[in-house]
């Protein structure tokens, strides 16, 4: 540790020397939670940022307006792009030490965040700026780094699949009733791929999906890393699983990759290729919008015989503050407001994955209440949610990558376990 | 002694006599016209052949911009099936109680402001580099080289770093201080090259006459380097006007954001994407620029005043 | 990052072949001994002016560009998370590139992208300036047509168009079929993804195009009269007058084309929405350091990635400089 702050001072005396300006970025310590003093009279200025479609800023809109409301001394600037851009700032930020005082947080990050201190720990603030009472306790561990929550779920999203049962009954199969075995949703996606007759598939490419994957390990026993961060399963596990899809491909079970290809940034069962896609179950409205459908089913995923607790439910949205907030305390009434009150249930509906309130999933209609139902459906299977380790994202994107370049041909499943080893093996150390 | 203000037919192989101007007829007759005639026209089918290649991507553009966000991927067609201008209808919105017309008006001020900044110092900077002997001047224009060379985006979180400490953070600073610093280097190097191609004879005259640098650069050099001036005021507008890197970093309320940052909001990856208004916004954002270029590319064939050149 | 000794005065040493206004050579030749003084006088003045007119970009470069270069520098050495303190790692990121097989295949499809899109993109830009360049009457309207794929930016839109057209039967496959090629699908076959990015590049020709009609539009007109009263036919004033007059701006189109294909980013991010694929066919070297620095957080590594960039384009700029000598042409001479 004074190695590294010695380095660090080394290499700002050497910058000085070239320029004007010391260049020390990084890492925060402190500030919230120290001392608690809200002043109603004060006035406080609070950035607000998300991610998310010009939908989502209206919603938003609508929440900051009526906290300004309630709290007139409060003043909320808000800042929305999309997702890509709104990483590539958050971290520019961190790194040079001015991360907004309220953000929409994803799951992936929360680690990479809250290790490295940026997140302000938000237990203090439990049962004052912040009531936590109405959220299960498995699902708000979900923020917890180190001990300590950084984060907030606000919602929660299960991994389930897609339906389209418009597009059944024209091809004249039945939809597949969810959960079963491998066999029976291949046996399914067979059906739909005579009936298809080239145009239309039962699905797409599963085993390109690192959450396939973790499902059939979960399936199994067992996970896709340990609690030390490293990979859990072995060459072979990947292997087996990758033979699956070469299976599925050679017999023109699934949408050939060609096509997937041609139709992004759609997937394939957004522009109605397939009759059924895997995704995470708060996903329908793109999909919807993708497809033009105006409804979509949702049924449970297929297991290994004899498989329990392999799905969970994972954060799909969560709140949290700056570490260098100058006002920790309207920070966390401003996260409170957004998270746990009956008003954001109201307003963000499931937009944020069904929300981890009670009292806010109850008011949900509509393909939102059919999300809720379908997460009910599935509750025995539900088994304790994984935390996905630093650089988890990155990962992700990995698998999907390689799953595309096995479905074009140009890579062998060998190639594919290679690579990602090889990948893991950069990014988890 | 001739001031030639077209640069009218030159160079290419068809048998055009001369430097023939509209002014200056040849008055050898009408075979030599009626060739000029065909050799016109199959310059002009070749260029509308070319074109058509060129447009055909941007016009299959305009008209996706038509479809329904639903159709894009589902039918392969160019035409919508199901034309609509809820896209545009959609875009003209706003986003997020944010107008369109402010990331007009926010874009236009950046790229305005770009062109000025970048004009003046970059011309500045030029003929030091192309005119004035001194000592670091070579040492100089290598660093200004090398700074072309190092992509961008190790360089993003110290420049941040600086901003940040000087309290720039959601300011226009960030976006236009480079620019009114020459700090981009191919639009010094660009004028380099335009005001080394220029003959010295003039500036020499103008020194025996007792004018210092400062004169001979603003009432020789600059006429001269007009091209260059014009050209670089292309492309200073346009890549403000693209420009997405900078403004993400450094602009943080909504009312500030420039159009590049507002044409993504459509595109929400996790949750729906509207991919109708994202491609009916590219077409708004490229309105603007085709309009500043149709006019500025006005002033590119409009050549140089060459008087005197000869000496 | 000095690249040796390419200087401005170099390069206004340069017109090896054509005969020296005699202004200019009196300028340059020797000055008597006994002026000596006034001469030094005369070079501080010179100094002074130089200074003056360079403070603008002295400023941007000292203040602003040249303190994050020598930081990137630094980190090129450093494991670098963006979080904590870089880490100083000597030369650990560099001997990691020697491993690298997903850059060796980044570098091996940027090179091809350069070596083979750079030619023709700028062969497209002077082939249509000189067309452009030929009349006046009616080529504003082709000016404008040429240059508006390079107005469109970075933006999905041009994903969406360019997976129209290159997917099977479409425009382009339609298009190729006729003329009896089977190609199929483009996008979704590994082997064509690069020719179609480096088609996508040319497309977007118009800024070399619009460099060379500014130059063209600055040859003094004079010479081509001058040439043609020697008897010189079309070939040979475009041999002898259009390409010397031109050549600062081809070898000015010509770095910075090679710069800017080494360093080819926002269409294949836009293209691949950021992964690189399919099968890492748009992984282009600046396209991975991204990923590397922003997306796993291994910024140092990014940072020696720019820097073997810098040292490798460095060493290209530097022989294009070199080279200048023997056919670039500056000073306008009048022949």
């Amino acid at each position: 540790m004074f190695d590294i702050r010695k380095r660090r001072w080394i290499a700002a005396a050497a910058i000085t020397a070239v320029g004007a300006l010391a260049l020390s970025g990084c890492s925060g310590g402190s500030g919230a939670g120290a001392e608690k003093t809200f002043d109603p009279n004060e006035k406080i200025t609070l950035n607000l940022t998300w991610w998310g479609n010009d939908d989502r800023a209206a919603k938003y809109g609508e929440m900051v307006d009526a906290f300004e409301d309630k709290y007139p001394n409060i003043t909320v600037d808000t800042s929305f792009m999309d997702y890509p851009a709104y990483w590539e700032k958050r971290k520019t930020e961190a790194a040079g030490g001015g991360l907004p005082d309220v953000m929409q947080f994803d799951w992936t990050y929360v680690s990479e965040f809250g290790q490295n201190g940026l997140l302000a720990p938000l237990d203090d603030f439990y049962g004052d700026e912040i009531d936590v009472s109405s959220i299960d306790e498995n699902v708000l561990s979900a923020g917890e780094v180190d001990g300590k929550h950084v984060a907030i779920p606000v919602g929660t999203n299960s991994w389930a699949l897609f339906q389209n049962d418009r597009l059944l009954g024209e091809l004249g199969v039945d939809a597949y009733p969810g959960g079963g075995t491998w066999d029976d949703y291949n046996a399914y996606l067979a059906e739909v791929k005579k009936a298809g007759d080239g145009k239309v598939w039962g699905g797409t490419d599963y085993t390109g999906r690192i959450q396939f994957f973790e499902l059939w390990l979960r399936q199994q026993g067992k996970s896709l890393f340990d609690e030390d961060n490293k990979p859990a399963f072995t060459k072979d596990d990947l292997a087996e699983f990758l033979n699956m899809g070469e299976k599925i491909r050679s017999e023109g079970l699934v949408v050939p990759q060609k096509k997937v290809e041609e139709v992004k940034p759609k997937s394939g069962f957004g522009s109605l290729l397939a009759t059924s896609e895997a995704s995470w179950d708060n996903f329908g409205a793109g999909y919807m919008a993708d497809s033009g459908e105006k409804s979509l089913s949702l049924v449970a995923p297929p297991a290994l015989p004899g498989a329990e607790k392999d799905l969970y439910l994972k954060p799909a949205m969560l709140i949290a503050i700056g570490a260098k907030t100058k006002h920790p305390e309207a920070a966390a009434m401003l996260t409170d407001f957004l998270t746990t009150t009956e008003k954001s249930g109201e307003v963000f509906g499931a937009s944020r994955g069904i929300p981890v309130t009670k009292a806010a999933s109850a008011t949900l209609q509509g393909a939102d209440a059919d999300v809720v139902k379908y997460e009910e459906s599935i509750a025995g299977r539900i088994g304790p949610a994984p935390v996905p380790p630093v650089g988890y994202g990155s990962l992700e994107q990995k698998f999907l990558d390689l799953g595309n370049s096995i479905g074009l041909g140009a890579i062998s499943v060998d190639d594919f376990v290679d690579q990602f080893f090889n990948e893991m093996d950069v990014i988890l150390n | 002694m001739t001031t030639t203000t077209t640069g009218t037919g030159m160079a290419v192989p068809p048998p055009m006599t001369g430097p023939v101007t509209s002014q200056r007829r040849h008055p050898e007759g009408r075979r030599r016209v009626k060739r000029g005639t065909v050799v016109t026209a199959i310059w002009f089918v070749a260029l509308t052949a070319m074109t058509l290649l060129v447009l055909y991507p941007l016009v299959w553009v305009l008209l996706a911009s038509f479809k329904p966000s639903s159709e894009f991927g589902l039918s392969y067609g160019m035409l919508a099936e199901n034309p609509t201008i809820d896209n545009y209808v959609k875009v003209l919105e706003g986003i997020g109680g944010v107008p369109l017309w402010r990331f007009l008006v926010n874009s236009l001020f950046v790229a305005v402001m770009s062109v000025i900044g970048i004009t003046l110092s970059s011309s500045m900077a030029a003929y030091a580099f192309a005119r004035i002997k001194f000592k670091a001047s070579g040492l100089f224009f290598s660093l200004m080289i090398g700074t072309l060379l190092l992509p961008v985006h190790v360089v993003l979180i110290p420049q941040y770093i600086i901003y940040n400490k000087l309290g720039l953070i959601d300011t226009y600073v960030p976006l236009l201080l480079g620019k009114f610093l020459a700090a981009e280097a191919f639009f010094v190097f660009l004028m380099v090259q335009f005001i080394k191609g220029l003959p010295r004879d003039m500036d020499e005259a103008a020194k025996i006459d007792g004018a210092g640098h400062p004169r001979v650069f603003f009432s020789i050099t600059l006429p001269l380097i007009k091209p260059a001036l014009v050209t670089s005021s292309i492309f200073a507008f346009i890549w403000s006007w693209n420009d997405f890197l900078a403004p993400l970093l450094y602009l943080s309320s909504p009312t500030n954001y420039t159009l590049p940052m507002a044409l993504r909001l459509y595109n929400d990856q996790s949750s729906v994407s509207d991919y109708g208004a994202t491609v009916a916004v590219s077409m708004v954002a490229l309105l603007p620029v085709l309009i500043f270029f149709l006019i500025f590319q006005r002033f590119l064939i409009q050549g140089v005043a060459t008087q005197g050149l000869k000496g | 990052m000095v690249i040796g000794s390419i200087t401005s005065r170099d390069v206004a040493k340069s017109p090896a072949s054509a005969p020296r206004p005699v202004s200019d050579a009196r300028r340059a030749g020797e000055p008597a001994p006994d002026r000596n003084t006034q001469r030094k006088r005369l070079s501080r003045r010179e100094a002074f002016a130089g200074y003056g007119f360079l403070l603008p970009w002295m400023l941007g470069f000292f203040g602003l560009t040249a303190i994050p270069m020598v930081y990137s520098l630094y980190l090129a050495f450093t494991d670098y998370n963006l979080f904590t303190a870089p880490e100083w790692i000597g030369i650990d990121n560099f001997t990691r590139m020697l491993r690298d097989q997903t850059l060796h295949q980044s570098i091996q499809i940027t090179l091809t992208y350069v070596l083979v899109g750079t030619p023709i993109k700028l062969a497209a830009a002077l082939g249509v300036a000189l067309l452009l360049n030929f009349r006046d009457k009616g080529s504003g309207f082709f000016r404008s047509a040429f240059y508006a794929p390079s107005l469109i930016g970075a933006s999905v839109a041009i994903a969406i168009v360019w997976r129209a057209l290159f997917r099977e039967s479409g425009a382009v496959d339609d298009g190729l079929s006729f003329l009896g090629i089977h190609l199929g699908s483009w996008i979704a076959n590994p082997s064509l993804v690069l020719p179609m990015m480096i088609i996508l590049g040319v497309w977007q020709f118009g800024a070399p195009m619009v460099i060379f009609l500014a130059g063209l539009k600055q040859v003094p007109t004079e010479l081509y009269e001058a040439a043609s009263m020697d008897g010189a036919g079309t070939w040979r004033r475009f041999v002898n007058v259009t390409i010397p007059m031109l050549s600062p701006v081809i070898f000015f189109n010509l770095l910075l084309e090679i710069v800017h294909a080494f360093q080819i980013f926002g269409s294949a991010y836009i293209i691949s929405n950021g992964t690189g694929g399919p099968a890492g066919m748009t992984n282009f070297y600046t396209v991975y350091l991204y990923k590397r620095g922003f997306s796993d957080l291994q910024m140092g590594y990014a940072a020696a990635m720019a820097w073997l960039l810098v040292v490798v384009v460095g060493v290209i700029a530097f022989i294009l400089f070199k080279s200048q000598k023997s056919w670039v042409h500056y000073g306008g001479d009048n022949r």
